[in-house]
């Protein structure tokens, strides 16, 4: 049972309190932590509210963009700056979630969410880090596979932003609006010459955590980016997913339509 | 365990609460102060009954530990309900059969007063994508859809006479 909800205004003061609790942790937007209190005996005993800590807010520096952990989904869908990347913040829930929902918490969540961080994953975003021993950065394939430390907390995403004609992204879902993914699909494509230079292919519900599909990509490398050499390298997606039955789709069906929506995603049909 | 006082200004009225570690605004607002037109439903985020407006934006009550709202302000159903009467949104719900048990109302109202607060005038998919995450298991939703577009009609047009 919860005694004790931290909102502290310092840093250092919420990595203390993290280090120092039983069960604590960390409290961002609350939209899948709190369901969680909610609804079962968690254990926790400490929650550390990151609301104070003024780790929200978005800079671009040229084509670089720094995100800070506490950024709304709603203000991260509202910056104009990043418009391209609105459809991925669109995608996720309802706006009321998304007017809580942390950019950071979307690490964390479990497949079929985290659709943000299928997003970052084909961005290869960076992730800041602060913990006892100071800071750090990882890419975000780490984390989104193994996580932080119990007494880290991030402060802050970077990456670069892509150009428009590079950019893909759709997520498939049982509904048009406020569903989870069956399928997820974010990539940036690179082509230059006719032949695509390069390729960094990320999906959600295609297994335990969304994931990079390097066997696609480096199929893709080379050809051109049409719909026979895309199908072609979607259909060696099986060495790199998982695909898992939930509520949404089974891991049958998932298997059957990867292929699909990869080819969808980056050539429309 | 250490309770903590919470002030909040709550439809226009400073409260103040003792909370337990961890309660949740919904209850603060039913339990506490009586507020019981804001529902407990899922306790999940995804029914959406317990929607309320903090500070200009929509959210979940359910979904907020009371401590990280100290001095927020909030409104519920109550607060756009007038004394002895209804408000427009609340009329048109009632006049166009987009109430029948009653239980989703109070956060679908909460959810549209937030968007016509930002947008006077919310097309049907503005209006969709704004309750898309409020369940409604009576109405099939367009009813609710055409009250809230009247509404805003409504409410517009109040606001335009207020000018002249
Ligand atoms: C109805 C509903 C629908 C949803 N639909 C979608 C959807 O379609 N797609 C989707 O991707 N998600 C969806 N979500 C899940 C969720 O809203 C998002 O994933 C959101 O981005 C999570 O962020 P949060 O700030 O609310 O996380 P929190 O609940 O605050 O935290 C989640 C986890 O991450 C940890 N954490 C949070 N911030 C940090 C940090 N800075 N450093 C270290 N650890 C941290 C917390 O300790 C916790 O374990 C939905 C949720 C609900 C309730």
């Amino acid at each position: 049972m919860l005694d004790r909800v931290d909102v502290p205004s310092d840093l250092n003061a919420a990595l203390e309190t993290l280090a120092g609790c039983r069960a604590g942790a960390i409290l961002s937007g609350g939209t899948l932590l709190m369901p969680e209190i909610n609804t079962r005996a968690t254990g926790l005993t400490t929650l550390v509210s990151l609301k104070k800590l003024d780790l929200a807010g978005i800079s671009v520096s040229g084509t670089r963009v720094t995100i800070g952990a506490t950024t709304t989904l709603d203000a991260f869908g509202r910056d104009e700056r990043l418009a391209l990347l609105k459809p991925v913040v669109e995608s996720i829930a309802s706006p009321p979630v998304r007017n809580m929902a942390s950019v950071a918490g979307n690490l964390f969540a479990a497949q079929p969410y985290g659709d943000l961080a299928v997003a970052l994953l084909a961005l290869d975003a960076e992730v800041e880090i602060a913990g006892p021993k100071g800071k750090r950065q990882a890419p975000v394939s780490e984390i989104v596979k193994k996580g932080v430390a119990a007494d880290e907390i991030v402060t802050a995403l970077t990456f670069d932003l892509p150009d428009g004609g590079s950019w893909f992204y759709a997520k498939t879902m049982r509904r048009n609006t406020n569903s989870a993914a069956i399928v997820c699909v974010a990539a940036r494509v690179q082509v230059e010459g006719g032949v695509v230079k390069s390729a960094s292919i990320a999906l959600g519900g295609a297994g335990p955590r969304p994931l990079r599909v390097p066997s696609v990509e480096a199929a893709l490398v080379g050809k051109p980016l049409d719909a026979e050499s895309v199908t072609a390298a979607a259909a060696k997606f099986e060495a790199d997913c998982e695909p898992f039955t939930d509520a949404y789709a089974s891991a049958w069906y998932r298997t059957r339509v990867i292929p699909v929506h990869i080819r969808r995603a980056l050539v429309g049909a | 365990m250490a309770s903590r006082i919470v002030t909040l200004l709550v439809n226009g009225t400073p409260q103040e609460v003792i909370v337990r570690p961890g309660t949740t605004l919904v209850s603060v607002l039913r339990d506490q102060l009586e507020l019981t037109g804001t529902k407990r439903g899922c306790a999940d985020g995804s029914c959406g009954a317990c929607s309320v407006v903090v500070d200009g934006k929509a959210v979940r009550s359910c979904l907020i530990p009371a401590e990280t709202v100290d001095e927020a302000e909030v409104t519920t159903v109550e607060g756009i309900t007038p004394v002895g009467g209804l408000g427009p949104l609340q009329e048109a719900l009632v006049e166009g059969f987009a109430t029948q048990c009653g239980f989703c109302n109070s956060g679908m109202l909460m959810v549209a007063t937030a968007l016509i607060a930002e947008n006077p005038d919310p097309s049907d998919a503005d209006i969709m994508r704004a309750i898309s995450g409020n369940v409604c298991r009576c109405t099939g939703y367009h009813p609710i859809i055409r009250a809230i577009r009247d509404a805003a009609a409504k409410m517009r047009g109040a606001q335009q006479i207020a000018a002249e």
